[in-house]
């Protein structure tokens, strides 16, 4: 098998639906064993490329492979595929569906009920098993159907917007499976428009809007890359120290201030201006670019639109 | 692999459909109710009046008894032969009193010349009990007569004979003509087709629009699905036929004979044998059904894949369901006329054969070769409509949005 590393390739891709564009020239490289997320908000193209990689639509131009050859059905069998519209067999019971779908992607019948039987045990669903799909609730029957998408262990888990429709809890459950795929060296690729699950859990992102890409890159080397001007402080005493030239605006926040510099400046004289003033300073600390301040930078504020996250707020920056 | 994958949709689309509370209601309730419709009128006949049924028979002209009692017993009655004497009119007018016997009938003289009888009985009869007892004795009168003068009573009354000698000396060793099985089964044909066909219809609309399509077609070809699909369909179609037919045989074979040795007075049910058809024609229904089958499911198939919702599909399956509706619309002129040149012609058409040629071979002669040269122009429309289908459907399947137009239609078959 010709591998060179990249379980997803795309190359030049463009899909139009009559007058619009829903994908425009799109190069997007998924290497083996990396867990990336692709951001964008609502109608950015993120499900319409996915199902360019799953064979579902053609590209209109442009080239898709998968682990590095065609995207045939030898090769869409080795991916489990998570759609964003949500489908099952309503009158099927639990674990016949995940069994069913291990079937048609060579799981044995034995085999898929043992493996479907341990997963329902793991998600909590057990007592389910042999109920109806359709006397599940929402949340539980998007379990089902996840369990249905990992039964045949695919080497590649595609996942369109996983985790909307599911509660925090279990919002948490999933986010540790997939982490636990990852640590096993499954290539994970999901479409989120929430920016915090991407920060989360991805080593790399690619971020679109407006059926282009705007961002493709290593979330740590992306954000060392983006950090700066942005200065998180708290404090007592006098506050004269705030004002300098370095510092464009400044933003109060829950326990403290933000403080927004302007473009190439340095933090140093700032603190060095805060002592000199006596102030008792309790924290100075240097944000990390939230993803969603990076993604505004790069796209616009019009083009999140609705992606999801309130503005910056430096105190609760992620790891 | 390939193989699996459709065995694993067949296996979950046959199980899924049996397990179903419709299916077994459909499968149970439909001989129950066949059963009923004819069982239930026979023992409500043989139910009525059931007091008045000991009737003692007073037979004056010592011919009369024997030919009259059978025709009573098989009308629901039991009777008694009554020596005339002086006293018996009194003597059986004290026992009816007394409620042993239901009444009494006086035949003498008379009855023999023009069917009149009297009956004593505590009340009237039902009319139509009186009417059956008048023809038993009448008939039984007309037969004495007409046996007098040696001509063969049974056959005359049974209607005559008609023996067709084909001077072209072609033939077939298809059973007698039957009209009302060639119309119902033409009927119910049309029904079945029509509902297994419209099942798969419904089952590939279904898996769009609810998306389950996508992550199956991810792991199979979408001809597989297609395939699947109408094979476990017809599995279910062939399963539920087998137990209408395998009862249906039972109960006229076994049950109805038992039926009667227990209650006599349902002995008309034994007549339904005679008009039954026979197990050639049953086999050549049950192919007519499996041939139209794959081939009306194949365009319903591609129907519900190019559809987007149930008032789409209704709109977009008329075209298809015409092909259905004309034969039946035919079927009274064929029936009536088998062997004309429309009616061969019309019958060889691949998507009407089921219902026409059906009416034919049940209402007349038609040659061997006709009927198996039908069989493979319908072999041959399978293939074609599985391949023109299963290109609407590969592209239908995943494709969102607007109802294809014809020209559109044309374009996938030709560049899938």
């Amino acid at each position: 098998m010709n591998d060179n590393g990249f379980a997803i390739r795309l190359r030049g891709v463009t899909k139009r639906f009559g007058k619009h564009t829903a994908v425009d020239s799109f190069d997007f490289d998924v290497p083996r064993g990396s867990i990336c997320g692709l951001l964008g908000p609502n109608g950015s193209g993120k499900t319409t490329s996915i199902r360019m990689i799953m064979g579902i639509l053609l590209p209109d131009e442009g080239s898709v492979s998968l682990f590095g050859a065609d995207p045939d059905l030898s090769r869409r069998t080795k991916v489990g595929y998570l759609p964003e519209e949500r489908g099952v067999y309503r009158k099927m019971k639990c674990l016949e569906f995940i069994t069913f779908l291990g079937e048609i992607r060579g799981v044995r019948r034995a085999e898929g009920r043992r493996r479907g039987g341990e997963w329902l045990e793991r998600l909590g669903l057990a007592e389910w098993a042999d109920k109806r799909v359709e006397d599940l609730s929402k949340g539980m029957q998007q379990k089902v159907q996840f369990i249905g998408t990992v039964i045949h262990e695919p080497e590649l888990l595609i996942l369109d917007e996983p985790f909307s429709g599911l509660d925090p809890i279990n919002q948490d459950v999933l986010e540790e499976i997939v982490r636990d795929f990852h640590a096993r060296g499954t290539t994970i690729l999901f479409s989120t428009h929430l920016m915090d699950q991407a920060e989360r859990l991805c080593e790399r992102v690619c971020l679109i809007s407006s059926s282009r890409k705007v961002l493709d890159a290593d979330l740590r080397e992306l954000k060392a890359a983006e950090r700066r001007g942005v200065v998180a402080v708290e404090f007592e005493g006098p506050d004269g120290w705030l004002h300098g030239s370095e510092i464009e605006r400044v933003e109060p926040v829950a326990g403290g201030l933000n403080l927004f510099l302007r473009d190439g400046a340095d933090h140093q004289p700032i603190l060095e201006r805060a002592v000199a003033s006596g102030a008792r300073i309790l924290r100075f600390d240097l944000v990390e670019p939230r993803l969603h301040e990076i993604f505004v930078r790069h796209a616009g504020a019009d083009a999140v639109g609705d992606a999801g996250v309130p503005g910056v707020s430096g105190a609760e920056a992620g790891p | 692999m390939m193989w699996r994958n459709v065995w694993a949709v067949i296996r979950r689309e046959y199980l899924q459909r049996v397990r179903s509370r419709w299916f077994v209601a459909a499968t149970v309730g439909g001989p129950i109710f066949m059963a009923a419709l004819f069982i239930v009128p026979a023992y409500f006949a043989g139910q009525s009046d059931r007091d008045a049924r000991d009737l003692a028979i007073v037979d004056g002209t010592n011919v009369l008894y024997e030919r009259v009692a059978p025709k009573l017993e098989d009308a629901g009655w039991t009777v008694f032969e009554e020596r005339w004497r002086a006293d018996v009119v009194t003597e059986l007018r004290l026992a009816a009193a007394e409620g042993t016997i239901g009444g009494f009938v006086l035949l003498d003289e008379l009855t023999l010349e023009t069917g009149e009888a009297i009956l004593y009985a505590s009340s009237r009869p039902s009319t139509v009990r009186q009417f059956s007892m008048r023809s038993s004795i009448a008939r039984a009168a007309l037969e004495y007569q007409l046996e007098q003068r040696g001509v063969d009573v049974a056959a005359m009354l049974q209607g005559g004979e008609l023996r067709v000698e084909l001077l072209s000396g072609a033939g077939s060793d298809m059973e007698d003509p039957q009209f009302a099985v060639a119309y119902l089964g033409a009927f119910f044909l049309y029904m079945v087709i029509l509902l297994y066909a419209v099942s798969v219809m419904r089952a590939t609309l279904e898996e769009k629009t609810n998306r389950i399509v996508e992550v199956i077609i991810s792991s199979m070809k979408p001809w597989h699905l297609m395939l699947g699909k109408i094979l476990g369909v017809g599995a279910v179609s062939m399963t539920q036929m087998g137990i209408w037919l395998g009862t249906g045989v039972l109960l006229v074979a076994t049950g109805f004979p038992m039926l009667i040795a227990a209650r006599p007075e349902m002995a008309n049910l034994s007549e339904l044998r005679d008009v039954l058809p026979g197990f050639g024609l049953l086999s050549l229904f049950v192919g007519f059904f499996v041939f139209g089958f794959f081939m009306y499911s194949g365009l319903y198939a591609a129907v519900g894949a190019m559809c987007n919702s149930d008032e789409e599909a209704q709109q977009a399956q008329i075209p298809v369901m015409m092909l259905l509706i004309v034969p039946i619309v035919m079927i009274t002129g064929v029936i009536e006329d088998p062997n004309s040149t429309l009616a061969v012609g019309l019958s060889l058409f691949p998507l009407f054969t089921p219902i026409l040629m059906w009416g034919r071979v049940a209402s007349g002669v038609v040659p061997a070769w006709e009927v198996a040269l039908s069989f493979v122009l319908m072999l041959v429309a399978i293939f074609a409509i599985a391949w023109v289908a299963g290109r609407i459907y590969r592209v239908g399947i995943l494709m969102a949005g607007k109802r294809p137009t014809l020209p559109e239609l044309w374009r996938w078959v030709r560049e899938a």
